[in-house]
């Protein structure tokens, strides 16, 4: 009931409660459209201005209430979905085995003439890592729960793991749908404990390797682990929960290391799920930040892991990342203040955290308006959402993502994709946006079914045009220099359909379409 | 472009919005910062770094044939002594880059022998992590040790091509927040429009878009792409033609040394160029004199000669290194292969270098000189190679943000560069 109330309160007063700066009802529902979700489709910024942007944020935190069958429609198109960790961890091997057997055949034969070709096997693997980047492409596009796909990429991108390194080939996928989907929305210590236990993020991060000093497994191995391996302690505390300035030593990495020590892999014949060694782990007592750890086996890790989710530095570390990508890269104090309140109050309650940053003051701030410049996805994703066009099941649209400099789940370094802007805005990725924002409104974009009819009529009014592209695709945020150049290029074009292609690809790829 | 007019125009551009000025007076003001610096820097000096991905096998590469014991540990793969091309006596070149023994001659071919990482990983993945970021075992690192050279270095004024890498995207030793340059063919850079008078247009369009409307490192950044569309216009690289009866090696490494060839010979102050070439992972059927690592090397010497007759005289200003994150395994595996193992070698060629020599403390190939009972041993970090050619080349004067946490010292050096 009382909640019931809050949400009744929330939606009606907000935005009023912000005084003299408050926004109309349109501004803030472009504003909330292009960060809690991938931009607006077509009509969009009015319908969620007529419920009442507040009730509309307040629907996507409440996700699980959003039907969303158009994209479980779309979901069948895609096999990685039809297989598990265990039957991907097979196909893998399956398809190395004849790679090794091709090799081997052309050593014997003594062709070397031969480029090392893919088998059949490696190139219908290959086309399922190409669907596990397409499918974050068609979710982002198309789900109604567009603030959980947002969380989603979030998440993925603060627990990163490389999809090319090694078994991470195949234990990405399951990564992706059983620990970050789920917990997504949840709590925080729920979500790290997830990443810790999952196969994708013991094997990025090298933990599967880490043995207590001088043990070795009870059966033989041909390359069996020796020794501690820091990586993942030292990343758990820098940059998935304390941040760098979290105040920790290298002793206590080493210690967090001994603690983890046995969290390993199962082996792929017995499905590559999460498996405690009790061989490996090292009994000796830990100290960590004065607390002290006796052996307990994996309980010593969950309780390291809840412990370090409680910290005053992981909510700071966490809440200025989130609102990183929520308000401005460089978020004001108020807003980050705001988050952690709300992490302490609720345990780490990350949809109430996110509510403490969307009723915060800061994002609703006007300077806090097209503050932050789009990824390369979600440039393409807005530009795609901006038209109603339709992404189609083959790979084409996430290749476009990663010529535009974002391949997903290609980020090698533990860090994952930086938040700011540096990041994306080079000369040549520009370019290479203006590019893809023409071949879009040309109807050329590989990969989407587009139908500008429907959003932008052809008309041979010049004016009435750049009014409509305005309206419909950057929310009447054009400026007034924009619209002077677009006519003045329109000026000679006869051909409607022409002057359409040229209008709606200057404004897809000019400055404006890039903020957000 | 410095860090500093990114800096300027961003807080520039934000002042004057909010004071509420007109977008045209804005653009005016935007085009109005301090004028970009000339986009002819005429015989700067050239670091070209090639990345061997995959792991090169340094001891097939560099041979050392005056060891028994390289021949006893790979009687399938080690390259005969008549096939070898003899250097100082002790080591030689693979036959296929029997190309670059000129160079070595006239001393401007050198090579480091037992380079590598400090950190013992035999992942790829890491181990080329490590080699861009400059960071060896810190994972966290989040720009290439290239880009923070430029990002501090501010005696060398950016251009749009201060820094290029042929690929399609930025490859980790350049990412950061100094501007770089991704480029997958110099033809293909700008609009894509094929009628030229159409493509002009567009690009007219998008440049005045930006120009009145963009703000901060939109702005800056979209500046730089469309004054490196006019360099484009102006150096014409469809109608380029290797000097000296050059033939680059077909594929798309040759074409890379091209272009990065051409971008010097254009003086468009192109100071840091990087491409990279894989194929070295060679576990099975490695080959010896000929094979899979012998056409892989081919193309290595044939595109290095290449570069070297088209640049003629412009060599003296140019360094090109070349890098692979580790070497492989002294002994032969059961497929007439090579396993992944610790240090590898490298080469350095130009008019700077200190050629004729195989640099680098030669740790021998007995056992108990071995890294781990079967690698050779790094004796020399790949840092304080990176670092001489930063300092003696390049003219860096501070290290220690190039390669935090590593003090690269002269006592150390290689000594590639001639003082």
């Amino acid at each position: 009931m009382r909640l019931r109330f809050l949400t009744v309160w929330l939606a009606l007063a907000v935005p009023a409660a912000l005084g003299a700066q408050a926004l109309t009802p349109r501004d803030s529902a472009l504003h909330a459209l292009n960060r809690l979700a991938y931009g607006p489709r077509p009509g969009e910024v009015d319908s969620v201005a007529g419920l009442g942007v507040m009730r509309w944020i307040e629907r996507q935190l409440d996700f699980e209430r959003v039907p969303d069958d158009r994209l479980a429609g779309r979901e069948r198109a895609f096999k990685l979905l039809d297989y598990d960790r265990a039957e991907l961890a097979q196909r893998y091997g399956d398809a190395l085995r004849e790679r090794r057997e091709m090799q081997r055949e052309m050593a014997q034969s003594g062709d070397t003439t031969r480029r090392r070709g893919a088998a059949a096997p490696m190139r219908e693997f290959r086309q399922l890592g190409g669907e596990l980047q397409q499918l974050a492409v068609v979710r982002a596009a198309l789900s109604e729960r567009q603030l959980r796909e947002v969380m989603v990429d979030f998440w993925t991108n603060h627990f990163n793991v490389f999809v090319g390194k090694g078994a991470d080939r195949f234990l990405t996928p399951s990564y992706i749908e059983e620990t970050i989907r789920p917990n997504a929305l949840g709590r925080f210590e729920d979500l790290l404990i997830a990443t810790a236990k999952s196969p994708a993020m013991l094997f990025y991060l090298d933990n599967a390797q880490s043995v207590a000093p001088g043990v070795s497994p009870p059966r033989r191995q041909p390359r069996a682990p020796r020794g501690l391996n820091e990586n993942y302690a030292r990343e758990l505390l820098e940059l998935h929960t304390l941040g760098v300035d979290g105040g920790y030593t290298q002793q206590d990495v080493i210690a967090v290391a001994r603690i983890f020590t046995g969290w390993g892999i199962d082996r792929p014949q017995q499905g590559a799920g999460f498996a405690f060694h009790e061989w490996a782990h090292d009994r000796g007592e830990k100290q960590v930040f004065g607390m002290r750890f006796r052996n307990d086996g994996v309980n010593e890790g969950i309780r390291l892991l809840k412990l370090l989710a409680a910290q005053h530095a992981t909510m700071h570390h966490v809440s200025a990342k989130l609102c990183a990508r929520f308000v401005s890269d460089e978020p004001p104090d108020g807003c980050v203040d705001a988050a952690v309140e709300a992490w302490h109050h609720t345990n780490g309650d990350i949809r109430a955290v996110l509510r403490a940053i969307f009723t915060a003051p800061d994002f609703w701030a006007p300077q806090a308006l097209r503050a932050k410049v789009k990824t390369p996805l979600e440039f393409v994703v807005s530009a795609v959402r901006a038209t109603g066009a339709e992404p189609d099941s083959t790979l084409r649209l996430a290749q476009v993502v990663t010529r535009l400099g974002q391949p997903l789940y290609l980020q090698p370094a533990p860090t994952g994709y930086p938040e700011s802007q540096a990041q994306w805005v080079t000369s040549g990725a520009l370019l290479s946006r203006m590019n893809a924002a023409v071949a879009l409104a040309a109807g050329r974009m590989p990969g989407v079914r587009l139908d500008l009819d429907a959003i932008i009529p052809l008309t041979t009014h010049h004016a009435q045009l750049t009014d409509l592209v305005n309206a419909r695709l950057l929310g009447g945020s054009m400026s007034a220099h924009t619209r002077s150049v677009i006519l003045e290029q329109l000026a000679d074009v006869n051909d409607p359909r022409q002057a359409r292609t040229l209008a709606v690809g200057l404004a897809l790829g000019g400055p404006e379409f890039q903020r957000q | 472009m410095t860090i500093s007019r990114r800096v300027f125009v961003k807080t520039s551009g934000l002042a004057l919005f909010s004071l509420g000025l007109d977008p045209l007076f804005l653009a005016r003001a935007v085009a109005s910062y301090p004028p970009l610096p000339s986009l002819t820097v005429p015989d700067r000096p050239v670091l070209v770094c090639l990345f061997q991905r995959g792991a090169v096998d340094g001891l097939n590469m560099i041979v050392p044939h005056g060891e028994p014991l390289y021949y006893r540990e790979r009687p399938r793969i080690a390259i005969p002594a008549k096939d070898v091309v003899d250097l100082d006596g002790h080591f030689g070149l693979h036959p296929s880059l029997a190309p670059l023994k000129d160079l070595w001659d006239n001393k401007s071919l050198a090579a480091i022998h037992a380079i590598g990482s400090p950190d013992a990983t035999r992942s790829h993945f890491d181990a080329q992590d490590y080699m861009e970021s400059g960071t060896p075992g810190v994972k966290s690192t989040s720009d290439g040790w290239l880009n923070r050279y430029c990002r501090h270095d501010q005696e060398h004024a950016d251009t749009a091509f201060r820094a290029v890498a042929f690929g399609p995207q930025l490859p980790r030793i350049l990412a950061g927040t100094s501007p770089a340059l991704a480029l997958d063919d110099l033809q293909a850079f700008g609009l894509r429009v094929p009628q030229e008078a159409a493509r002009d247009k567009l690009t007219r369009a998008f440049e005045e878009l930006y120009e009145g409307a963009a703000t901060g490192l939109l702005a800056s950044s979209s500046q730089e792409g469309f004054a490196a569309i006019d360099v484009l216009k102006r150096v014409n690289p469809a109608q380029y033609r290797p000097a000296n009866g050059a033939a680059y090696p077909q594929g798309r490494f040759g074409r890379s040394l091209l272009q990065i060839a051409q971008l010097i010979k254009s003086d468009v102050g192109l100071e840091i160029a990087f491409a990279d070439l894989g194929g070295w992972d060679t576990h099975v059927n490695q080959g010896s004199s000929d094979g899979q690592l012998a056409t892989r090397l081919r193309e290595l010497g044939l595109g290095l000669a290449a570069f070297n007759r088209d640049l003629g005289e412009r060599m003296r200003s140019v360094v090109v290194l070349t890098m692979s994150e580790f070497g492989r395994t002294i002994a032969e595996n059961g497929n007439s292969g090579t396993d992944h193992g610790h240090a590898t070698a490298m080469l350095a060629l130009g008019g700077p270098v200190n050629g004729g020599k195989v640099l680098g403390n030669w740790p021998g190939l007995g056992p108990a000189d071995r890294f781990e009972g079967r690698d050779v041993a790094v004796t020399t970090d790949f840092r304080d190679l990176f670092g001489e050619i930063l300092v003696r080349h390049l003219g860096a004067t501070d290290l220690s943000v190039v390669f935090p946490g590593f003090t690269p010292a002269p006592s150390r050096f290689p000594g590639a560069v001639r003082g």
